[in-house]
């Protein structure tokens, strides 16, 4: 346990291409356009990943074992065969949580120490 | 219209092989999708913009992740057999480092321009019609109405007696045209350089000194300058110091514009005077040639006789200071290419069998879904990782080689100064590398070409023939073979002409000489019979010296460069002898260099009661003369005198220039007659010529501090000294070649040691089946012999063409004898077939039954 902790942390701090697509990934499978699209919304177009700053992201949470490449596919007429799916792992998960913690006491600290009062 | 999905799949080939296998397909369909979604034309041209400059980034970050993968691997893997990557990165090393070191001299001599303003355009006019000696104005005139000349200097170069008012020094001295410094764009480090109008009459007492003098005579004192020194008794002014980095046109200590004006310093003897040039723009030097040409014809038709006189030509200045030793440079060049290329053809090999050895790992991860690229991507990094180890180490040896051949070769390029290793150098080193790790990467991948991941793998239990890398391998033994005999060739060549010249015989005994040289020019022994008086006492007290068994003094003394008046010389009965050397020497002479006397006598020292003053030939003028032995009692007509001499006898022929050259005749006159302002003296000593310098140079100063008393070095020195060429060239060819046989052994010993393992199970099929051991190895030996003979013809026939090219190096290379290709193919079949036969020891090891179980 405390060596997959271990682990985890040594993953962190994530980059923020990295930390939104594990956030992605954690609502269900994506594949990698998808992945894209979404990110682009949510961050009102401020993060848009080109196709090889994607993948290569992808390439490296796959070495980590943060993300798999997922077998189930959708109905075939809606696919195309050169589309990637990915599933994040229960390490990606751990992974994100840990992140978004690490955010938080981030936040918290700067909130005390700048005095932003808390949202009403 | 152009198909732009197609040229974004195009732009996908930058990503390395493993990512784009992976990635290739969903990247392709990702575009589409972003294609799809982009409206406009300005969303397109955002879409490629991004497409861009994301390839831009990521690209090059893939490559260096994956790249880091492949060599994290490489280097696992040469971890698990570290002794043939030690031995290829130092072979590697050395080839690289040998090539690199003897390019850097190569570039420094022949590709890099000399630090002169402009220097492509400097030209040197051999033989012009204008030198100084045609006076200032002529000069002048001819110069500034040249069609092709922006402007000219003329110069001549000698030996002078330097007294600035510490011990004299003797020093060389350029007497130039004023414009010299200004032609050549070269600045005064300290002071000023000549202006226009110095080298006229009454305003030409003035100097500029170089760097070296000005450092080691006047303790690099700023002062100097204004301050007054005498050459050969004249009273120059220091104006200025000439920069470290100049020193043309070569070991010059002492610039002096009184080129017009020889009365200022006083002359004796023959000059010789140089001009050099630089074109008008726009005219090339063939063209220039033609007008320089012409300019001859024009003012001097005589210059065309079609007898010996000197022809005139315009050469490049470049082409001019590096011509003597261009061919050397080049030849050594060559036989270090030969070194490089044995090295690459054996790490091929070295490679090659690696591959082979990994023909299964390689299959299976074809199997398991490598792309071919992949592989290829794979064998590439390993090769250029090991390539690159060798080329880093190879810069240690690229240093010491540079170092070495710098120290030894280009005595000339003292006009030039430059860093051996510079980045001409790095590049040519990291070419070098890249070629080769290039060429490693090729060879692999055209093996892959050939690895059916499906019949490999069913075949996977099965020893593999391998037939593609035996008979690849057997090549490229074969072509070491052929190198190496060529080097071995070439070695053996130059090796017996060494010897020849050390064996030569001189005419005399350098062995136990102690030579030192005394000039009288500007001191007060100049005049009168002060000159005989000086050097009578000079010859006293060397004999003096305890241990000294003879002193004698000469003119010009054998083996130092001297430059040699040659002139014609009448018989008073029967023909005349031409191209004889007056030499001048003092009694004893003779018997102090060990010259043998052949017949006659020497001079004594008392000229008095002869009527006739005599005169000492040496064998070759008397041969010529076609008196022989008989010349003796004969007189000759001194062309200096126009009166008889009595010929007194016959002394054996000296080698003035040193054993690579032919004596030519020589006639010796009592110097007592008439002393030059110069002599080099001879002692012959007991023992250790070493360790009379010092006391012999301190008697002769002693006598008088204001005669500069220099060169005082012992005969054996002198000879070394003019054998420094040949015994660099010879040894380094020695060494290359010694090089080039150990890797043609490493790489025959492999071959069979590898066939052996390679066919373990055939052979322990043979065993089994009652095959002696002898038989296997002969078998074995048989294979191993046929790329080594193949290879030792391909050598001799290499060695016969190109072998003409050695006798560049020095005189006496002679390539003709079929001996110096029958000994070193011997030498070499020798030890490939002994190298081969130790390898076979092997079979020994050879269990039958475990050889034929290991296989199934």
């Amino acid at each position: 346990m405390a060596s997959i902790i271990k682990g985890v942390d040594a993953l962190l701090p994530l980059s923020l291409p990295l930390f939104h697509m594990l956030l992605s990934l954690t609502e269900g499978e994506r594949h990698g356009y998808a992945l894209k699209r979404e990110i682009l919304q949510r961050t009102d177009k401020r993060i848009n990943l080109g196709s090889g700053a994607l993948y290569g992201a992808i390439n490296k949470m796959l070495e980590q074992g943060l993300i798999v490449e997922s077998d189930e596919r959708p109905d075939p007429h809606l696919d195309d065969e050169r589309r990637r799916y990915y599933r994040i792992t229960p390490l990606g998960r751990r992974v994100v949580h840990a992140e978004a913690a690490r955010l938080r006491a981030l936040l918290q600290l700067a909130e005390v120490r700048l005095g932003i009062p808390d949202p009403v | 219209m152009i198909d732009v999905t197609k040229l974004y799949r195009k732009l996908l080939r930058l990503y390395p092989a493993s990512f784009r296998q992976e990635y290739e397909g969903a990247m392709d369909r990702h575009f589409r999708d972003e294609q799809r979604d982009a409206q406009g034309w300005k969303e397109n041209v955002g879409l490629w913009t991004h497409a861009l400059s994301d390839v831009a980034i990521s690209a090059p970050r893939e490559l260096v992740r994956e790249f880091g993968q492949d060599l994290r691997f490489a280097l696992r893997v040469y971890w698990r057999r570290p002794l043939s990557a030690v031995i290829a990165i130092g072979t590697l090393a050395f080839a690289i480092g040998a090539s690199t070191g003897v390019f850097s001299v190569t570039s420094a001599l022949l590709l890099r321009t000399l630090p002169f303003g402009d220097a492509s355009r400097l030209v040197e006019l051999r033989f012009s019609p204008f030198s100084a000696g045609n006076g200032h104005a002529n000069f002048a005139e001819w110069r500034n109405h040249s069609s092709y000349l922006e402007n000219a200097a003329t110069f001549s170069t000698s030996e002078m007696n330097l007294n600035s008012g510490r011990d004299a020094l003797r020093v060389r001295v350029t007497e130039t045209s004023a414009n010299l410094f200004s032609l050549l764009d070269v600045q005064a480090q300290l002071g000023r350089t000549f202006v226009p109008e110095e080298d006229r009459t009454g305003k030409n007492h003035v100097i500029v000194i170089s760097h070296r003098l000005w450092q080691q005579a006047y303790g690099g004192n700023p002062s100097l300058i204004g301050s007054v020194a005498h050459l050969d008794g004249a009273a120059l002014t220091i104006i200025g110091v000439a920069p470290s980095r100049f020193d043309y046109p070569g070991n010059v200590d002492v610039w002096a514009p009184t080129v017009f004006d020889f009365e200022v310093i006083p002359k004796h003897g023959a000059f010789i005077w140089q001009t050099i040039g630089r074109l008008r723009s726009g005219i090339s030097i063939s063209q220039a040639r033609q007008e320089f040409k012409a300019d001859v014809a024009h003012v001097n038709p005589k210059s065309f006789r079609p007898d010996n006189s000197p022809i005139p030509e315009l050469i490049g200045l470049r082409d001019q200071l590096s011509s003597q030793i261009r061919a050397s440079v080049l030849i050594l060049s060559s036989v270090v290419l030969l070194v490089l290329l044995t090295a690459l053809a054996n790490v091929a090999q070295l490679l090659l069998s690696r591959t082979a050895e990994r023909h299964r790992e390689l299959a299976l991860r074809s199997a398991l879904g490598a792309s071919r690229s992949r592989l290829i991507q794979q064998l590439t990094v390993e090769a250029a990782a090991l390539t690159m180890s060798g080329a880093a180490l190879g810069m240690i040896v690229a240093l010491l080689v540079a170092r070495v051949a710098g120290a030894v070769m280009p005595a000339q390029l003292a006009t030039q100064d430059y860093t051996l290793l510079d980045w001409h150098v790095l590049c040519f080193a990291i070419a070098l590398a890249l070629i080769t790790g290039f060429a490693f990467g090729i060879m692999p991948t055209w093996l892959i070409g050939r690895i059916q991941p499906s019949t490999q793998v069913a075949r996977m239990h099965f020893g593999t023939s391998e037939p593609v890398t035996s008979s690849l391998r057997a090549v490229l033994v074969g072509l070491q073979v052929a190198f190496t005999l060529t080097l071995l060739v070439s070695s053996f060549t130059i090796g017996s002409a060494f010897l020849r010249l050390v064996h030569t015989d001189l005419g005399f005994q350098p062995a136990n000489a102690v030579t030192l040289k005394v000039s009288l020019e500007g001191t007060r022994y100049q005049v009168g019979s002060a000159k005989w008086q000086y050097y009578s006492a000079v010859e006293e007290r060397l004999r003096s010296i305890p241990g000294v068994k003879a002193v004698g003094a000469v003119n010009y003394l054998p083996l130092s460069n001297s430059v040699l008046m040659a002139g014609t010389i009448q018989m008073e009965s029967g023909p005349k002898v031409s191209g004889v050397v007056l030499n001048g020497s003092m009694p004893g002479y003779f018997r102090a260099m060990g010259s043998e006397l052949i017949a006659g006598r020497d001079f004594g020292f008392d000229l008095s009661n002869s009527p006739e003053p005599p005169v000492i030939v040496n064998e070759a003028f008397a041969r010529e003369s076609g008196f022989g032995p008989n010349i003796v009692g004969r007189r000759i007509i001194a062309p200096w005198t126009s009166r008889p001499y009595l010929v007194a006898g016959i002394v054996s022929t000296a080698r003035m220039a040193g054993p690579e050259y032919e004596g030519g005749p020589q006639a010796y006159w009592p110097v007592k007659e008439e002393p030059p302002s110069a002599l080099t003296f001879v002692a012959s000593v007991s023992g250790d010529p070493r360790h009379y310098l010092t006391q012999c140079r301190d008697a002769v100063v002693g006598l008088d501090r204001s005669v500069p008393v220099y060169e005082v070095k012992t005969l054996d020195q002198s000879l070394s000294e003019t054998m420094e060429r040949p015994r660099f060239y010879t040894t380094s060819v020695l060494f290359l070649a010694a090089l080039a046989l150990l890797i043609a052994v490493a790489g025959v010993y492999s071959t069979s040691a590898r066939a052996i393992t390679q066919r373990e199970h055939e052979l322990g099929v043979r065993i089994a089946l009652g095959a002696s051991m002898q038989q296997i190895r002969t078998l074995i030996l048989r294979q191993g012999t046929i790329p080594v003979a193949f290879g030792i013809l391909a050598g001799i026939a290499g060695a016969a063409g190109c072998g003409h090219f050695l006798q560049h190096l020095f005189v006496g290379i002679n390539v003709s004898g079929v001996m110096s290709f029958i000994v070193p193919s011997l030498f070499l079949l020798l030890i490939a077939v002994g190298t081969a036969w130790s390898a076979t020891t092997r079979v020994l090891t050879i269990d039958p039954i475990e050889a034929i179980r290991a296989e199934h």
